[in-house]
């Protein structure tokens, strides 16, 4: 029986290489192609406390529209590069980005823990695990291939974020128009990046840099992912808290999901925006420039000039 | 830990009590960061302090009694009184003042979204939500 045991662990702990074991992989490439509707709860257990957002989720044709379920006047486009903020119907931020490199080393062990009913409907769970860590928790629905709950947790195994669809509609939603016609702005994809190629198992993926010498740089382990932001002038963030850690002092926010930290160097501003959880940020921070403060004559600069 | 700022100017200006005078120095070996605060401080209060002292050039005004000089009519007197605040007002506005040229969240939000986006395979997991979602 034992032997039995070991057996049905090794085929069911398959180790990614490049791509996630195939029942995951099937489905997820299933969904990115889905078309549907869904309501989706956002709760993150966080240092700074609970951060909670309940958004509507429609997707058709490779792109996700996200709007507020309590404020009809908020949009945000996502999908294949672009990604667009709306108030009122008024685009506020836009963005577009003509490359990057999605192949990163996974680093994950996927677990495949069978069938499972979801809202009614026949669903898939699996788990990932980053060495002996479990790291994640996933529900996809069988027929739409949908993520329809993701679970993230902490080293210690104490949940960190759960996203969890609490209504799935197939029909196709009107989605008005295609990012095609976005005009947002494109940072250049550059080659050199004076950030570590790799950070406490985060490869570095892609190197942009803007006209206005706002330069950013991607990270992923193949399921978390952050970016560094270079930029010349301070970065503000809502509702910060000082956070202190041996590498120095930082400003630290949460939103449902993200975090971002905000610090300054000689060179100008720093900041990290991405999906971490919280016992990875002092680890991925080390190996970023460190906080140090600007000095007087650079302040002075800012204050006269921005 | 908490940074008492607000004690940096006190302690320069020798108003602290004792305690808390012992406070700020214990915290000032430990943190680097109000170590800074006071050497900028510090250094703002002595370029303030050399800048030239003006006098009134002789013969100016020559009969006049220093005591009812009606001072608004001596021009330059005032334009170097003027550009003496407005010294003190840039260095204050250096210091305490918000970055006129920081950027913002939904920028840095906007460039890691798009990102994101070209990492198709966890979709609704990825997805970035802004605080103006959020906060409605």
């Amino acid at each position: 029986m034992r032997r039995l045991v070991a057996l049905v662990v090794v085929f069911t702990m398959v180790p990614m290489s490049a791509a996630w074991a195939t029942d995951l992989d099937e489905l997820l490439e299933r969904g990115q192609s889905a078309t549907y509707s869904a309501e989706q709860v956002i709760s993150c257990s966080t240092p700074d406390g609970v951060r909670d957002a309940v958004v509507n989720i429609d997707q058709a044709g490779g792109e996700l529209r996200v709007t507020s379920s309590f404020a009809d006047d908020v949009e945000v486009s996502s999908g294949a590069g672009a990604w667009s903020l709306s108030r009122h119907g008024g685009l506020v931020e836009e963005m577009v980005i003509d490359a990057g490199n999605s192949n990163s080393e996974l680093l994950y062990t996927v677990e495949d823990l069978g069938t499972v009913q979801f809202l009614g409907r026949e669903a898939m769970a699996f788990r990932l695990l980053r060495g002996d860590e479990l790291r994640a928790e996933l529900i996809l629905d069988d027929e739409t291939g949908a993520l329809v709950m993701v679970t993230t947790f902490e080293a210690d195994g104490e949940v960190y974020c759960e996203r969890r669809f609490i209504s799935l509609d197939t029909e196709p939603p009107a989605l008005a128009e295609k990012f095609s016609t976005a005009q947002g702005t494109s940072p250049s994809p550059v080659e050199e990046s004076g950030l570590a190629l790799e950070v406490a198992g985060f490869e570095r993926l892609d190197h942009y840099e803007d006209e206005e010498g706002v330069r950013f740089t991607y990270y992923s382990d193949g399921f978390f992912s952050f970016a560094v932001f270079e930029t010349p002038t301070e970065v503000s963030i809502p509702d910060p808290t000082e956070v202190v850690f041996d590498s120095g002092s930082y400003e630290r926010s949460f939103t449902a999901g993200q975090v971002m930290f905000v610090w300054e160097t000689r060179d100008g501003g720093m900041a990290l925006v991405g999906d971490l959880p919280p016992d990875l940020h002092e680890t991925v921070l080390a190996d970023m420039p460190h906080p140090q403060d600007p000095g007087l004559f650079r302040r002075f600069w800012r204050a006269l000039f921005g | 830990m908490i940074h008492p700022s607000e004690m940096i100017s006190a302690y320069l200006d020798g108003e602290l009590s004792w305690s808390e005078h012992s406070q700020l120095v214990d915290h000032l070996e430990r943190c680097g960061r109000c170590t800074a605060e006071l050497e900028q401080v510090q250094r703002v209060r002595a370029a303030v302090r050399s800048l030239p002292v003006l006098e009134l050039p002789e013969g100016i005004v020559p009969e006049a009694d220093p005591v009812v000089v009606p001072l608004r009519r001596q021009k330059g007197l005032w334009a170097g009184v003027a550009a003496a605040i407005a010294v003190i007002v840039v260095a204050i506005a250096a210091l305490v003042g918000p970055d006129p040229g920081s950027v913002s969240i939904d920028e840095l939000s906007s460039r890691f979204g798009a990102r994101v986006s070209l990492d198709p395979a966890f979709g609704p997991a990825k997805v970035v939500v802004p605080p103006a979602v959020i906060d409605g």
